[in-house]
This record gives C-alpha cells, sequence and structure tokens, in this order.
C-alpha cells in the first residue's frame, strides 16, 4: 500500500512501487483524463504535474513520488491559469480527437505559469514534447498567445 | 460530450416513429443489436437494457421537455467532427436554438447506415461523414420541424402554414403566443410523419455555414471525453497480446511458466493472432508479456522486404498494367511527339499512428457479449465479433466509442483488432480489455501500402503536352476483404463497392487530349495493408503535381501560369488556385524563400497549396507557410473545416518528411516515437487556409488537405536548389528539418 497525494486529497493504492503512475491514476483512482500513448515519454499525452512540473507519468514508478503532490487534468481548472487554458481551448476549437490534449493542456497550464508572456520559441520549447497526430499545433500556439496577451 | 445530468430516460419522447416514416433507408432492424443510449458515456452510468427495451430506443434524437435535444450520430467521431457537424445540420432544418443541442454515437444499428455506402454499413472513410449523411439529416431535422408544426397548430386550432418556427419554438404571429419544442414534443411525437417535407433554401441557413464550437470541446479539456481506452467495468481484466514477429506467423511452443509467475498475471491463452498474457491490469500484463516465451512457426509468415518490393514495384512500372483512364491515344501521341519526358517516384509503407493506440474492451459470458471500442468500422466490427463468438447480432451489444484519432486504421474492413479481442474474449469468459502498446500498434501491420509511379508526358513542337500517362504499382487494400474465408459467413450480405476505396487517381485535371492510366495491383495476403488518409491520391498526386511542375519550367512557364492555362474547362480548379496564388502573394516571397504549389479535386472538394521553404547549404529545410485554398461546395461548420485543413497539412508534412516503416525479411523495422518521428510543435509552419464558398453540394475534407502538401513542397525545394526529389520520406534524401 503506498499513499499518494492527487489532485489535493492524500490516496492509498495497492499498486507495486515499479507501477508507472500513469496506470495508477488510470486503474487504481479511475482518473483517466490522463492518457496512455507511448509509454516511453516520447509523446506527452500522459503529462501531470508534479508539485507544479509538467511530468511524464508513464515512466514515473509510483513509488518515486514520496509526498510530493500530484495533479491532474482532472483537476486544473481549480488553478486559475488551467481554467484560462481550458476556456481558451474550446473557444479556439483546439482539440479535434482530443486524445493529446490532456497532456497538451498540462504543459500549456505549467509554460503559462513560469512565463506570462511566452515568445514563440518558448512555445517551441515547452510544447514540442507533446505529439498531436491531429495536427492542433497552430490553434494551440494560437490560444496560449492569447491567454498570455488578453488575461494575464 | 455532455452528460445529461438531471434526466431521465422519461423526459424525453421517442420519435422512433420516424424509421416507419420511410425517410431513411428500409431498416429490417434485423442487425441491430440496440445499445443503452448513452454510448459514450462510462458503462458504470449505464443501466444494462433489457432486450425489449433494446428494441425501442430507435430514435435519431431525443427532445427533453425542458427544450434540450440529443441528436445520435451514426458516424464515427475520430476528430473530424462528426458530433458537431452532423447535428447541425439537423438542427439547421429542425430549426433548432443551437445552444440546446448536443450529440452522442449512435447505437450500431441499420438505421445510423451511411447513406454513402448504400446504406448497408457505419462506416466512417473516404471522407463520407457529410457528403453521405448531409441529406438524410436534413430530411430528419424538416420532418420533426414539420411535426412541432402540426402538434403546435392541432394544440392552437389554426392552419400549420399559419405558424412559423425559429430556435426551438413554434409561433404563431397573429395569435401572438408560441410554444417550445420541448413543451410540444409528446404531442408532435403523436402526429403523421409528413412525407415529404420542404426544406430550407441554403439562403436562409442560420446554423449551416457558421463557425460554432465543437459539441466536445468541453469535454475534451477536463479528461472527461471517454474513449475506448477508459473504458472500465466491474471485474475487467486486461490482456496484451504477444505477436508474431512476422504477419501470420504462428505460436509454435508457449512457455508460460515465467509469465504466469509474475504477480497480477492470470493467464497466458493462445489465439489465433498471438498468445495473449491476461492480468488485473496493465502493468502486470506488459510483465507477463515481456516474461512469456514463445517460439514461432514462421514457414507460411510474411516476408515482404522493403528493398526487394521497391526492386519488383521498379521493375513492374515497364510493364501495362489495368488501364483505369483512357483518353485518345498516348501511343499515337507519342510517336508524333517531338520529346517525351518520364520520371519514376517510389514512396514507402506508412504507419497511422494514431495517438489512441488500438484497444476493445469484450465482456462475453458464453451467450451474449458488450463491445467497446473506437472504431470507423462498427458495423464490420460487430459482424466479425459474432462470427468469431458464434452469436446472432442481437445478441452482441456494440458501442462505437469516440477515437483518438483514425486516419483509415480504425476502418479495417477486416476487423482485425476486434477479432484478436474476441479470440481473448471468448478463450476468457470474463470482461477484458486488450490493449495494442504503441510498440505493438505501430508493428501491428495495415500500413499505407509502399508504391510506385511512373509518369510521362509528351511535347509537341510547340511546347503543348499532347499526351500523359500515369502507371501506378501498388497493393490492393482491399482484395484480402474478399479473398477472407471469414467472409463466407458475410455471404448474405451485400457488400458496398469497397474497391472504389483504393482510390487511384484518375481525375488528372488538365486539359491533354491524350491520357492513359494504369495500374499493377499486387495481393499481399501476409501484408496487410489498408487505406490511409487520402490513400492512393498520396502518391498519385505528389508524381502527378511535381511531374506537371518539370513541364512548366521545361517551357520556361510560371508553374501557376502553366497550370492555370491547363485548366481552362476546370473552373472549380482555377478557383481554388486562383484563391491560393492570391493569399500567398505568388511570386512576392522574401529574399531567400521559395514557393511551390500543386492543386488537385478529390470527393467533390478542391483544394490548391503553397508551400513556402528555404534550403540552407547543408541541406536544413525551413517551412515557412503553409497556404491552402478549399473549395468543398457548402462548409457547414468553415472553423471546423479550417481545423482539418491544418490537421492535413501537419499529418502530411510528418508523412512526406519522416513517414517510412521498413520491412527486413518481413520484421518491422520501426516501434515508436522515436524512430518513427512525426511532426511536432517546433517543426510547424505557419498555416493559413481560406475557404472558396462555391455554393455546391457538399464534398469531403478530411483528406482533401493531404495530397498537395508534398509535391508543393517539393517543388519549392526544387526552386530552392534545383533539385528534384522523388523518392519519399524526405529524411531518405539527406535532408533535415531547421
Amino acid at each position: 500500500m503506498l499513499t499518494i497525494q492527487v489532485n489535493g486529497v492524500a490516496q492509498t493504492v495497492d499498486a507495486p512501487e515499479d507501477k508507472p503512475l500513469l496506470w495508477v491514476l488510470r486503474e487504481n483512482l479511475k482518473l483517466t483524463g490522463s492518457k496512455y500513448g507511448c509509454g516511453q515519454a516520447l509523446c506527452g499525452a500522459c503529462t501531470v504535474h508534479i508539485d507544479g512540473q509538467p511530468t511524464r507519468s508513464c515512466v514515473l514508478p509510483v513509488g518515486a513520488i514520496g509526498n510530493k503532490a500530484v495533479r491532474t487534468v482532472e483537476d486544473i481548472r481549480n488553478e486559475h491559469i488551467g481554467s484560462l487554458v481550458q476556456n481558451a481551448w474550446r473557444e479556439l476549437n483546439v482539440p479535434q480527437c482530443g486524445y493529446c490534449q490532456s497532456g497538451q493542456i498540462m504543459a500549456a497550464t505549467a509554460l503559462l505559469k513560469s512565463n506570462s508572456a511566452p515568445s514563440d520559441q518558448d512555445i517551441d520549447r515547452a510544447m514540442s514534447g507533446n505529439i498531436c497526430r491531429c495536427g492542433t499545433y497552430p490553434r494551440i500556439r494560437k490560444a496560449i498567445h492569447k491567454i498570455a496577451s488578453e488575461q494575464l | 460530450m455532455k452528460k445529461h445530468s438531471g434526466f431521465n430516460r422519461r423526459d424525453f419522447i421517442k420519435v422512433s416513429v420516424m424509421a416507419s416514416g420511410g425517410l431513411l433507408v428500409a431498416c429490417g432492424g434485423s442487425s441491430s443489436g440496440g445499445t443503452t443510449a448513452n454510448s459514450n458515456i462510462a458503462p458504470s452510468d449505464n443501466t444494462p437494457a433489457s432486450p425489449s427495451e433494446e428494441y425501442q430506443l430507435s430514435e435519431f434524437m431525443r427532445i427533453g421537455t425542458d427544450n434540450r435535444i440529443t441528436v445520435l450520430v451514426g458516424a464515427a467521431e475520430i476528430g473530424q467532427g462528426a458530433l458537431t457537424a452532423i447535428p447541425m445540420i439537423v438542427a439547421e432544418e429542425l430549426d433548432a436554438d443551437w445552444s440546446l443541442v448536443s450529440a452522442e454515437l449512435s447505437p450500431v444499428a441499420t438505421r445510423f447506415n451511411n447513406p454513402y455506402f448504400q446504406n448497408l454499413l457505419q462506416f466512417t472513410v473516404a471522407s463520407s461523414a457529410i457528403r453521405g449523411y448531409f441529406d438524410t439529416q436534413r430530411s430528419v431535422g424538416a420532418t420533426i420541424r414539420q411535426m412541432f408544426l402540426s402538434a403546435a397548430a392541432e394544440r392552437w386550432e389554426v392552419s400549420a402554414s399559419s405558424l412559423r418556427t425559429e430556435a426551438s419554438y413554434v409561433i404563431d404571429d397573429i395569435g401572438g403566443r408560441s410554444a417550445s419544442y420541448g413543451e410540444l414534443a409528446s404531442a408532435a411525437a403523436e402526429q403523421n410523419v409528413p412525407a415529404n417535407p420542404a426544406l430550407k433554401d441554403p439562403a436562409s441557413y442560420r446554423i449551416i455555414g457558421t463557425s460554432r464550437e465543437r459539441t466536445d470541446a468541453s469535454a475534451k479539456t477536463d479528461g472527461s471525453f471517454k474513449y475506448g481506452m477508459d473504458v472500465d467495468i466491474p471485474g475487467m481484466l486486461t490482456a496484451l497480446i504477444a505477436r508474431p514477429p512476422r504477419f501470420n506467423g504462428q505460436a509454435l511452443n508457449i512457455d508460460d511458466n515465467a509469465a504466469l509467475a509474475v504477480s497480477g498475471v492470470r493467464g497466458v491463452h493462445r489465439i489465433p493472432g498471438g498468445v495473449a498474457v491476461v492480468a488485473d491490469d496493465f502493468w502486470s500484463a506488459e510483465k507477463g508479456r515481456k516474461a512469456l516465451q514463445v517460439s514461432w512457426n514462421e514457414l507460411l509468415a510474411g516476408r515482404t522486404d522493403s528493398a526487394k518490393q521497391r526492386a519488383e514495384y521498379s521493375f513492374k512500372l515497364n510493364l501495362p498494367g489495368v488501364p483505369i483512364r483512357s483518353d485518345g491515344s498516348t501511343l499515337l501521341a507519342q510517336t508524333l511527339s517531338s520529346e517525351t519526358l518520364s520520371a519514376d517516384y517510389y514512396f514507402p509503407f506508412m504507419a497511422h499512428a494514431a495517438m489512441e493506440p488500438l484497444n476493445v474492451v469484450v465482456d462475453y459470458d458464453g451467450s451474449s457479449a458488450e463491445i467497446w471500442t473506437g472504431t470507423q468500422s462498427a458495423s464490420l466490427d460487430k459482424i466479425f465479433a459474432g462470427v468469431v463468438l458464434g452469436l446472432l447480432p442481437n445478441q452482441i451489444n456494440f458501442h462505437m466509442m469516440p477515437s483518438g484519432g483514425g486516419f483509415g486504421r480504425r476502418g479495417n474492413p477486416l476487423a482485425d483488432f476486434v477479432r484478436d479481442a474476441c479470440f481473448v474474449a471468448k478463450s476468457l469468459q470474463q470482461p477484458v480489455k486488450v490493449i495494442w502498446t504503441r510498440e505493438d500498434d505501430m508493428k501491428g501491420g495495415y500500413y499505407r501500402p509502399a508504391a510506385s509511379v511512373r509518369v510521362s508526358a509528351s511535347l509537341n513542337k510547340a511546347n503543348k503536352i499532347t499526351a500523359w500517362t500515369h502507371r501506378a504499382v501498388t497493393q490492393d487494400v482491399t482484395a484480402s476483404l474478399y479473398a477472407e474465408n471469414a467472409l463466407d459467413a458475410l455471404h448474405d450480405m451485400k457488400l458496398p463497392p469497397l474497391a472504389e476505396l483504393t482510390d487511384f487517381e484518375t481525375g488528372m485535371p488538365y486539359k491533354i487530349d491524350n491520357v492513359s492510366m494504369d495500374v499493377h495491383l499486387t495481393v499481399l495476403p501476409n501484408m496487410p495493408a489498408l487505406w490511409m488518409r487520402s490513400v492512393n491520391k498520396f502518391s498519385d498526386v505528389y508524381a502527378q503535381e511535381t511531374f506537371i511542375d518539370e513541364l512548366a519550367l521545361r517551357v520556361a512557364q510560371n508553374p501557376y501560369a502553366f497550370r492555370r492555362s491547363l485548366l481552362s474547362e476546370k473552373p472549380r480548379h482555377r478557383a481554388v488556385l486562383d484563391a491560393v496564388a492570391q493569399a500567398a502573394n505568388w511570386g512576392q516571397s522574401a529574399s531567400g524563400v521559395s514557393q511551390g504549389i500543386a492543386v488537385m479535386g478529390h470527393w467533390n472538394s478542391f483544394v490548391a497549396q503553397v508551400v513556402e521553404v528555404s534550403v540552407s547549404a547543408n541541406r536544413e529545410l525551413t517551412i515557412h507557410r503553409v497556404v491552402s485554398a478549399v473549395d468543398c461546395g457548402t462548409a457547414i461548420n468553415p472553423d471546423l473545416v479550417i481545423a482539418q485543413v491544418e490537421s492535413a497539412v501537419i499529418f502530411a508534412l510528418s508523412s512526406v518528411l519522416f513517414g517510412e516503416i521498413i520491412l527486413d525479411d518481413g520484421v518491422v523495422q520501426q516501434s515508436n516515437f522515436d524512430d518513427y518521428p512525426v511532426l511536432r510543435m517546433h517543426q510547424t509552419p505557419s498555416i493559413e487556409t481560406v475557404i472558396v464558398n462555391s455554393g455546391n453540394t457538399v464534398g469531403g475534407v478530411g483528406e482533401i488537405g493531404v495530397p498537395c502538401v508534398g509535391p508543393a513542397l517539393a517543388n519549392a525545394i526544387f526552386g530552392a536548389i534545383g533539385e528534384r526529389i522523388r523518392e519519399l520520406p524526405l529524411s531518405n534524401s539527406n535532408f533535415i528539418l531547421a
């Protein structure tokens, strides 16, 4: 049994320490917003925040988390910037199939929290780890700029 | 998708009466297993429907007494926006308040079949969702609107013709009263179904042609949207399948001792496609599969080798193929010409690599089954599930889940991933989710087939093109469907003409008197191939549109002006060509930036694209901008049309720059996004898209933006460094992306 802090709640889970956080979230805690895409930290669909840092949960053993705070897309609306990101994503029709968008939203929220006026290069650096096969990148870029220029 | 909190089924009237109204295709209902209505809501939210209830759910929409409308959509949602655009069509003719309309994927049932496929299947390929459903969905909306008018006329004892509708209300201007659709819902359901309801004049559309937020946008930003991968049912186990290194290999000896020793592993099951490791969760199943020892019988397995196949295809380019277009006499014209030029092209296998790896949940108890999967081909999936499980259609409740991308891979008429999962479930007789890892998905076949193309053109002394030939060598992605023994089970069912979906280019639009096009279609049962977004247009149009550029320069003409002069009888091609030239400032690019252009028409839509590129001395490409002009006849939701074109441009760039699956003596060499790279944010150019509104019939949008990107880019690269690129991907020509 392990106890981890997820979305502000201490959760005790019956999982081996080497089980990746992604599968603990999805299977043990039924938080299926974080997605499995590659299992190798190559695509970013599994991105969550660990103490505010965007992290690939598919390769992170749950036993390595300790007392650090895990935040997932299901809770990101409770952060001001997270809710701005979600709203901009809707307004600009960013999602297509939507499967990668949880990860994109977590990465974009982390970027805007640390940088309220990101340049295109900043966006490239922060977002290029997140693959989208539907090709929503132009709208993601536009949404990030829109939030930065209008709301931050 | 929105949840219907605060609703229960009693709040809804059933408009199943529609099914008997003859408006949609006659449906025997025999293949309808029915489903609970909320097919996308987590199963735990569903109450199991009794068989008698299932058939009562014959409905195209539900209208709540609070005026909320839920439209059931028969097309798959693969990201293209079917759950938004199709309800917009219904809402338009219904005169609905769009803000109160939501959408759900329909049950798998004949009444939801795609009219494009002769109403035989729910099948979402060939850019056919809007093209297929447009007319029938308009009729559904108009019919129900008429029933609301009749209900109000009866209530107020006036003539229906004195009433009008607006935003989900029936309004009596003379009597100064109004009633909402919700108030009238139960009375409307009792009205006669009108036979030929009048449809709107497109000039009076209020919803069609306007950009609206996607109905699924909200759920796709907060993690609540459910894909097949997210389905969770009580007692569900997780299975991974160990598959042979070569296609159609068979497990010979299985040593499962180490696998069964892994904590959480419940069992190891041999199925026709491999060996399934079943466990409590994904992690245990993955560890179990790693520990599993299988030796494979590969005597009859596939030995496709990319290099050898390429040599064979190159040889076949010299032999006449099966004619698919023949205008005039190319032989005579070639003889009389002053010069004939020719070029050969090669395109490798490519993987769809949708973000959501394949997965299927099956709950089979020996006498009935419930199945959940993201698919583009629900009807055939369900039929094959029945064949594998030995069940009748009405014993299977099949949930078509939204997909995390499809691009054709989830539209496999052979239902490979559904059959595999059903074999596991049949052996297990316990609820199971079969998950494909990314590596399974990448190595799992059903790729865009490799292709070779030869194009030639003959010029006379006046530098006019007098003859054009086009020969393609590739693999028939539909042949195996007709050959499969399993299809014996379908002998009563008429299949739509899937062969046309092989989708060879025959529409070469230029005014050339003598044209001959032919193909060699190889049948390779041990090399699974399938359509991938834009199918053979991807390779055929690449060859055509780079070669026409060569000819333009050969006769010292501007590639845009040259195309334009050859399109004098193709006004829609010409309109998009002119529109893109204007939008991209053709001929006015900045210093050091080279432009390339291409044009095509397909599925009743037309596109022209301009790519702007710089190439450094060390072959580093900087793609600055891709400009597209698209005429899709009528754009239902222009913002989603633009989104599809953006999507297609990025999808095409991934294919053109990096896309290559290599087979070495039958073994796929790629495995994940490290060795099969796709375009990322920092590599994405500026993308601009203009819609040319021709007001014509609805055309396809999902694929149209793909094929011209490659040739426009190649033409721009030629402009920069004078080098023709006749094989893909560009990474094989030592180009790198800045």
